[in-house]
């Protein structure tokens, strides 16, 4: 399994030159199956771009909504393939009793928002509730699961052989309680993420910033560490990025909470934070002494533990 | 993959019981009680803690409710055996005896909690009668 960062902004767009390096597309992951399958994580603006480099790659592509906000599908209607007769694209998301899946997305794929309607694309789409059960996509399981956001929200877990992906980028599970106060039971997205190789989530705010955002349903980054630290994850890649945080910001952001996790007794070299078209690691961290360097000062991409140099 | 997580419904109304300060019971589809918040406790006159989960028969056995004639409460006559079997809201007065052989006359309330995938459980929140001044704990 590979997994490449096309966006990793949460909320808004935020473009410029000072988001440059992290970049300024909101949440879009491309994971690549070792059969070949494709899948794509969420269909904020990162979707764009992703899909201008698929063109042409790929006969059938999954897409696997965590939730409806806008930043996780405007970019849904500027994905090249849709726009492909040959391609296949398979819609997964949450399921409503309120109306289906196609129907909610269909409200932004519509007028007066769309100049297009999901009827008028010329791929093959379909659109599915995300299964409660474990699913086969190509070579891979895929489970999805209720998290703690603001209306109805998946996290999913794709496994393939002893390679696991958890991908929560939008989660508040400390939301009304000490995760510490918690069993494991009763955490939100804990089975989902227990053990991950790879554990991508919300990181959006600092301690700082959360009060002022609490029941937002996005994380501070003490109680992402300490989520990441509780379900055993063996990377952490710090996600949704505020769209407030510059790169000096995210720089120092990322230094200080790989910090704040050899603290836990833990290796730094374990923590990255999401950056545009680069590639996400999955491989265990190399021996503490090699990594530790890589967290040891802020200011400069290459000192930062982005998911490169982890 | 462990399946012992509790549905996102229940570990969201656990989080809010154990922020407020009306007295709640939470139970599971199953009618387990797993969780109820210290104001709770205080009624009872035992934490959560010390109780731990309790099953469907157990915990109403623990609280003893008696009606206003002294008799016991049938667990299923129980306004949250009711949301429970029935998935209705149920509302009633009844008396309960605490740890220490307190009486308290209380109201319940007790409300369904019905998810995206079905029924997850039921809320049960007390009001200890001649509580109107709004500290009910």
């Amino acid at each position: 399994m590979k997994a490449t960062v096309w966006g990793a902004r949460g909320s808004v767009p935020a473009p410029g030159p000072e988001t440059n390096r992290y970049g300024g597309n909101t949440s879009c992951v491309h994971v690549s199956l070792d059969d070949g399958s494709e899948l794509v994580l969420d269909a904020g603006t990162g979707i764009r771009p992703l899909g201008l480099a698929m063109t042409g790659t790929a006969e059938r592509i999954h897409i696997l909504l965590t939730h409806l906000h806008m930043d996780h599908i405007q970019g849904l209607m500027f994905f090249a393939p849709l726009f492909h007769p040959k391609t296949d694209v398979i819609i997964y998301g949450p399921a409503s009793p309120e109306a289906s899946l196609m129907d909610r997305i269909a409200r932004y794929i519509s007028a007066p928002l769309s100049p297009v309607e999901v009827r008028e694309l010329p791929c093959q789409v379909s659109f599915r509730d995300a299964p409660d059960i474990e699913w086969q996509i190509g070579s891979a399981s895929v489970r999805a699961s209720s998290v703690a956001h603001r209306g109805p929200t998946l996290g999913y877990r794709i496994t393939e052989g002893d390679t696991s992906l958890a991908y929560i980028p939008d989660h508040e599970p400390a939301l009304g309680a000490s995760l510490d106060s918690l069993g494991d039971e009763w955490i939100s997205g804990y089975a989902l993420a227990r053990d991950a190789s790879l554990l991508i989530h919300d990181a959006q705010y600092t301690d700082a910033e959360y009060p002022a955002h609490m029941g937002w349903g996005h994380s501070r980054i003490t109680d992402t560490l300490a989520f990441a630290h509780r379900v055993g994850a063996q990377r952490l890649a710090l996600f949704h990025h505020d769209p407030m945080h510059d790169d000096d910001m995210l720089d120092g952001f990322v230094t200080d909470a790989a910090e704040r996790w050899r603290e836990r007794g833990c290796d730094p070299a374990q923590i990255a934070i999401a950056r545009e078209r680069r590639p996400l690691d999955f491989a265990r961290p190399r021996a503490p002494d090699a990594s530790a360097s890589s967290a040891s000062a802020p200011g400069s991409a290459a000192r930062s533990p982005d998911v490169t140099s982890a | 993959m462990p399946e012992a997580q509790k549905p996102l419904e229940l570990i969201l109304a656990r989080n809010l019981l154990s922020s407020i300060s009306t007295p709640a019971f939470l139970v599971d589809a199953e009618g387990t009680l797993v969780f109820f918040n210290e104001a709770a406790g205080s009624l009872v006159g035992r934490r959560f803690e010390e109780t731990g989960a309790l099953g469907p028969r157990e915990w109403g056995e623990a609280f003893g409710p008696f009606d206003a004639a002294g008799d016991p409460i049938p667990w299923d006559q129980l306004p949250l055996t009711i949301a429970l079997q029935h998935g209705r809201p149920m509302h009633s007065r009844m008396h309960i005896h605490s740890s220490s052989g307190d009486l308290h006359d209380i109201e319940v309330s007790a409300l369904p909690i019905v998810g995206t995938e079905g029924f997850r459980g039921a809320i049960a929140i007390f009001w200890p009668v001649g509580a109107e001044d709004g500290s009910a704990a």
